[in-house]
């Protein structure tokens, strides 16, 4: 019997040794296989941290008992079992932790027995297989736990700190489902000041900077200038000129920089007393905008007012020109009817001002009420009746002058303040307009005789002094300005036009050390000898540079990209071959942890982040508090930083990661391995703007990646990871014809929002390209399925989509899942026996107890006739009846009389010969929560008449 | 002669309106290039572009108008497509104003609104100075080191000289002032290191000229230099040179009356190819150092893809190329009585 026993001993062991070497990479001397740690999970090893994998350890843990089961052989391929139910375990309790500050004490309770037991049934487990079940069981466990959120709701009215936890819990999920990318760095860095300046504060303010113009003064003359006059004046350069300062009929940031020295805003930004924030401070306005319609008294309402300043109040205008016609408007004082001038000038569209046609297609609730529609309806001019309709006013009010705004809206105050307060909407004497036309306005005449000086009228810091094209733009400070006295000492701003700047990095601060100009930012090559000079300030940014990248499965990628995708339709010969690897969350997180940001952004001058936001995002934007200083943020990245050199990068971690990604994907069948010598090559092509972002930021970041993964101890060299490089032919190639339409793997993205608003721009989260306004650049899940991960909020389960409205504005949610009002189904028209054609409209609401539809009219309309001759829209009715089921929904049935559809004969698209091609407009009152929209809906090509 | 120059007049203006329709038909067919944004931003810059003429704005999709470049979000149930021009309609009207109101178009991006023609005149002169002191400086400079290296042949001297026109000749303009600018400018302070704006005091615009006449005008010494060199040594080389000798003229005499004189037939014709060389040249340059005339005129209206601004400029280069052209040839014919213009071979 001992003899037997002994036999089937050794055969254990030789078994159990054969199992455990079989697919051990054959060189792994540097594999380390700690857990993070973070986790508590149990352990069945006690020594976790060995990292040595290349001795079979399994062994020498038999218990040579006579009694003892023989063990079961590990499957994992790359990864000790210990190691990968350990993270199997971790992965598991990152879910609890993220959710559990939303669950009630029953949901918590709850969720945790599921978490802990599912974690027991991880390390029992045997096989990868095993613990992957596990893990699912589990998450299966949280995900039944926790009802799914239901009905009309809002959260746009909670505070800032609710919305911040809200924000929070959003970006997590982008985190965990690979929708923020891999960010790299923030575009801050250092600048130099010149040694004459004294800065408004020595501490750079996120989101306003160091008060240079308004709270800084300069105290000696710059020796360079040879204009006595402007030797005080703030000495600054541009690298071209803009040609033109007028930012109401420009697209760029560099109009808006200069147009910010002479522009004014209801209401304005000035340092706080102690120098660490700022205020918001009425500039135009007398004060805050105070609602009028707030009826409930929740603090919201879509009309606010405010009592603005005019001539009377010591406003007036100030040009710099020397022309009689225009000089005549200096010291002018500011009229109230000048504040609605400046927004009919905007909206009018024969005007044809870029941020007019911007300001009429504003969506959601910032919109102005009424201003599309004026917007479209003024392509020939001015139209009073329809201005009446538009949410702009202003009157007196016993002895008060006001100015009234109706958003489309709801707004909070601060808000409403917001967006009402650009310079955009200084206002104007439309005199002044008249005299100087819309076409000169700030800018330049067709003969070139009058310059932006000629052309401007001002009640802003400063006003154009000289303005000579491609040399130099002067700003002299505007002594009218109503706070002329306490603040913008400096008496002016001379901006040089300093072309090489464009082409050379270093021009710029070879500049600024032969004291020709006030301040610069230091380029690469000079970070060693004046990162610490004296005069040397570091700035954080505005904007995070990314790799966005394509998590999607083949399955998902079909649904959203597919032939009949929801976000474009493709080709099945143009389908992306999507790469496994990216849809598995390991794998994308050991991408992040291979990078070294701190090294790659200290080379060249940035600020190494992990963050998703950039600094300069506001959580509380009335108080300036920066989002990233905040605990959900801290929340949300803490999976990117825990055992890390504090900036996401861990190239142990990295290569845990990887391991752990391979044993999955390999026992999921996505791969199978080569050999050492003929390895099985993921191929990721990385997509960038430019050629010489090859050198600039992609063989860095290549090397990074490819040195961690293809390192021996991740899987033994039967692997090899490539990053290639793709570029296309315009710089936006990457946007539009890469990343949005799903035609990618990695590609660069690097782009920015309204900083005020954080939680509006993670639309761009969103696979609905209605929430993202067609700008998602990540893919992966779709963002309105509540049970792709526990998005959890208020002990609810949530969609991502869901969630966002919620908290944007409001969101008819069922089971988890963001709705709209209403879902309209068209079923296809057909031709009955008469030569007449049927066909019918089915609108099912999401809410039926809060939706009330009544169809207005039915407009039938042959496209070929569309414009009839006399440029007349040509559209007939058709009769239709409506019906409406017990559910709820709506069904519409119209018919198009025979005779009707016999003049649209087959021809050859002429007017008079239309092709019969013909479709219809559905025009309805819609009645959702006491609110009414008198809206329509289109059905293009609807039917051809045979 | 007057047949030849007239015949060469048409030809130029063909030539003229050829390079033009090319370059407007190429440039245009370049990818449309949109900015970065979202939809309401995407709708406001189509909107502009319809405005400025370049997009159609539909209010309902067409076949007729090639790729559908845009489609802006519905509002209320409707969109607009928006579909370019396409390019052979735009050149039609292109030459349509020109040709019937000499209408070059506006500035769409760099100066908008402003008049093509009227932003290349103000900038012109900045470049024509520019050019004729580089001229002014340059040729005497560069004829008189030639006649030196060639007198001196084989000498120390002319080899120095050589060489050192082999290196500078080799040298860029933009090289060179970046090495002109660190020492002069950045490290010692003794020139402006951007050109002065005009409001600067008179010394400090003559200052302003030192760094890129001297930079313009290195490779165009060298280029004298040698040229007058090789010339020179040809003709001290020569038989009647011998004779003029030998009929009992000193060397000086002989050099003075007869070697320059004939040395100078084919270098003076090519001052006048040097200026519009220089001025193509002085493109890069005038970017670098700031200078606001056509050369960077051109690069900028490159970038900002403010075309009519491009063909203006284009337009005022080749005219003047061609018009140069012209001159040179007929100037051989002044110089050198020789050379008969537009004579039949007999």
């Amino acid at each position: 019997m001992k003899k037997v026993l002994s036999i089937l001993l050794v055969l254990a062991m030789v078994v159990s040794l054969a199992a455990c070497t079989k697919d051990e990479p054959e060189n792994n001397d540097n594999q380390t296989t700690n857990a993070p740690v973070t986790t508590d999970a149990p352990k069945t090893t006690d020594d976790p941290g060995k990292t040595d994998t290349s001795t079979p350890a399994p062994t020498a843990e038999v218990e040579p008992t006579a009694t003892a089961e023989p063990e079961i052989p590990w499957d994992g391929a790359y990864m000790e079992k210990e190691d990968f139910l350990a993270y199997t375990a971790h992965d598991l309790e990152s879910i609890f932790e993220a959710i559990e500050d939303q669950l009630d004490d029953a949901q918590y309770q709850t969720v945790k027995t599921v978490v802990d037991n599912g974690i027991d049934a991880i390390n029992a487990s045997t096989s990868v297989k095993d613990a992957e079940k596990a893990y699912e069981d589990a998450y299966n466990g949280i995900i039944n736990a926790i009802p799914k959120a239901d009905g009309l709701v809002t959260y746009k009215k909670e505070n800032n700190v609710e919305r911040t936890n809200i924000l929070g819990i959003l970006e997590q999920y982008g985190v965990a489902n690979g929708l923020t990318g891999i960010s790299v760095f923030e575009n801050g860095g250092y600048t130099m000041y010149n040694e004459r300046i004294t800065l408004g504060t020595e501490n750079y303010i996120v989101g306003y900077g160091f008060g240079t113009l308004a709270e800084g003064s300069i105290n000696a003359d710059l020796e360079y200038e040879t204009n006595d006059a402007w030797k005080r004046y703030y000495h600054t350069y541009e690298s071209s000129d803009p040609g033109t300062l007028n930012y109401l009929n420009n697209q760029g940031q560099q109009v808006g920089d200069l147009y910010s020295y002479i522009g004014a805003s209801f209401v304005t930004n000035f340092m706080n007393a102690t120098k660490d924030g700022y205020d918001w401070v009425p500039e135009l306005a007398k004060e805050k905008p105070q609602p009028v319609n707030d009826d409930d008294g929740d603090g919201m309402c879509t009309t606010w007012r405010m009592e603005v300043k005019t001539g009377d109040d010591g406003l007036k205008y100030k040009t710099g020109s020397e022309m009689a016609d225009r000089k005549a408007f200096d010291g002018r004082g500011v009229a109230l009817e000048d504040y609605e001038y400046a927004f009919k000038l905007l909206l009018t569209q024969k005007n044809e001002l870029y941020r007019g046609s911007e300001l009429a297609n504003y969506n959601g609730d910032m919109a102005i009420a009424g201003a599309k529609d004026f917007y479209d309806g003024t392509a020939d001019g001015f139209k009073a009746d329809l201005w009446e309709k538009v949410g702009i006013k202003t009157y007196v009010e016993n002895g008060k002058n006001y100015f009234e705004v109706t958003f489309a809206g709801e707004q909070t105050q601060f808000y409403a303040m917001y967006y009402i307060s650009s310079s955009i909407y200084m206002p104007i004497p439309e005199d002044f307009i008249n005299l100087v036309t819309v076409k000169n306005y700030l800018g330049f005449s067709a003969d070139g005789k009058q310059t932006p000086v000629d052309n401007s009228l001002t009640t802003g810091a400063y006003y154009i002094e000289r303005y000579d094209s491609d040399q130099q733009i002067v700003f002299a400070k505007n002594p009218y300005y109503i706070y002329a006295d306490t603040k913008y000492s400096i008496p002016g701003v001379y901006v040089k036009i300093f072309p090489a700047a464009e082409s050379d990095p270093t021009a710029a601060i070879k500049e600024f050390l032969a004291g020709h100009f006030d301040a610069a930012g230091i380029p690469q090559d000079y970070l060693n000898d004046y990162k610490n000079d004296p005069r040397t300030r570091s700035t954080l940014g505005d904007n995070v540079t990314k790799l966005n990248v394509n998590a999607c499965d083949a399955e998902t990628w079909e649904y959203l990209f597919g032939e009949n995708g929801t976000v474009t339709q493709t080709e099945k010969a143009n389908y992306w071959d999507v790469k496994p690897v990216l849809g598995n969350a390991h794998f994308r997180k050991a991408l992040s942890l291979s990078i070294n940001r701190q090294q790659f952004a200290d080379s060249r001058g940035n600020v190494a982040s992990v963050s998703f936001l950039s600094s300069d995002y506001m959580s509380d934007p009335e108080n300036g508090i920066s989002y990233s200083t905040t605990e959900p943020h801290k929340r949300a990245i803490e999976q990117l930083l825990e055992d890390t050199d504090g900036a996401g990068y861990s190239l142990e971690l990295a290569r845990d990661y990887f391991r752990m990604a391979l044993t999955e994907l390999e026992k999921d069948g996505a791969y199978k391995p080569g050999t050492k010598e003929n390895p099985t090559v993921i191929t990721l092509e990385t997509a960038w703007r430019y050629p010489q972002e090859e050198e600039r930021y992609q063989k860095e970041i290549k090397n990074y990646i490819e040195s961690a993964f293809n390192d021996d101890s991740v899987c033994g060299g039967v692997y090899k990871l490539e990053l290639t490089f793709w570029v296309g032919n315009e710089w936006t190639d990457v946007y539009y014809n890469k990343m949005m339409l799903g035609q990618f793997d990695i590609g660069f993205g690097s782009v920015s929002g309204n900083s005020l608003d954080p939680i509006g721009f993670m639309n761009i989260l969103s696979s609905d390209q209605e929430i993202s306004h067609n700008f998602t650049l990540n893919w992966g899940v779709v963002t309105n399925d509540p049970d792709v991960y526990p998005l959890v909020y208020d002990g609810k389960r949530w969609s991502y989509d869901a969630l966002f409205n919620a908290v944007n504005g409001q969101a008819i949610v069922t089971d988890g899942q963001n709705n709209s009002v209403i879902t309209i189904s068209y079923n296809e028209i057909a031709k009955n026996d008469d030569g007449s054609y049927t066909g019918s409209l089915v609108v099912a609401p999401a809410l039926p107890d809060m939706t009330n539809l009544t169809i207005t009219a039915i407009m039938c309309c042959n496209y070929d006739r569309y414009y009839n001759g006399d440029g007349q829209y040509d559209e007939q009715p058709v009769e239709f009846t409506t019906d409406q089921a017990a559910g709820g929904t709506y069904t519409i049935t119209f018919t198009v009389p025979a005779e009707l559809a016999e003049t649209y004969t087959k021809g050859e698209g002429a007017p008079e010969e239309p092709t019969g091609y013909t479709g219809f407009d559905f025009y309805y009152d819609l009645e959702f929560n006491g609110s009414v929209e008198s809206t329509y809906y289109s059905v293009d090509d609807a039917f051809v008449i045979e | 002669m007057a047949k030849y120059v007239l015949k060469r007049i048409v030809l130029a203006c063909v030539t003229t309106f050829i390079i033009l329709s090319l370059s407007f038909i190429l440039i245009k067919l370049l990818p449309f290039e949109r900015p970065l944004g979202n939809d309401t931003a995407q709708t406001a810059y189509f909107d502009r572009q319809y405005n400025l003429g370049y997009v159609y704005r539909l209010d309902q999709q067409s076949d007729l108008y090639g790729e559908l470049l845009y489609k802006s979000p519905s509002n209320k149930g409707k969109s607009s497509y928006y579909y370019t021009v396409p390019v052979m309609t735009q050149y039609v009207h292109w030459l349509e104003n020109i040709f019937t109101k000499w209408d070059w178009g506006d500035s769409k991006t760099f100066q908008p609104n402003v008049k093509a023609s009227v932003i290349i005149m103000k900038r012109i002169g900045y470049s024509i100075r520019l050019n004729i002191f580089s001229v002014i400086f340059s040729v005497p400079l560069g004829i008189l080191l030639g006649i030196w290296a060639a007198l001196k042949k084989n000498s120390a001297t002319d080899h120095i000289i050589s060489t050192l026109v082999m290196i500078f000749i080799s040298i860029p303009s933009f090289v060179l002032i970046t090495f002109i600018l660190k020492i002069f400018a950045y490290n010692f302070g003794l020139l402006p290191s951007t050109w002065p704006p005009d409001t600067s005091p008179l010394s400090a615009r003559v200052q302003g000229y030192i760094i890129p006449v001297f930079c313009l005008s290195f490779s165009s010494i060298c280029g004298y230099c040698r040229f007058v060199r090789a010339e020179l040594c040809d003709v001290l080389e020569s038989d009647y040179l011998l004779l003029a000798r030998t009929k009992g003229l000193t060397r000086r005499q002989a050099i003075i009356r007869h070697a320059l004189k004939n040395s100078m037939v084919p270098i003076f014709p090519s001052i006048l190819s040097e200026f519009i060389g220089i001025l193509g040249g002085s493109m890069i340059l005038e970017q670098l150092y700031g200078i606001p005339g056509i050369g960077k005129l051109f690069v900028l209206a490159l970038n900002y893809k403010d075309y009519d601004i491009l063909f203006v400029d284009m337009a005022l280069v080749t005219a003047i190329s061609l018009g140069a052209g012209l001159i040179t040839d007929l100037s051989y014919g002044f110089i050198d009585p020789r050379i008969r213009m537009g004579a039949k071979n007999s």
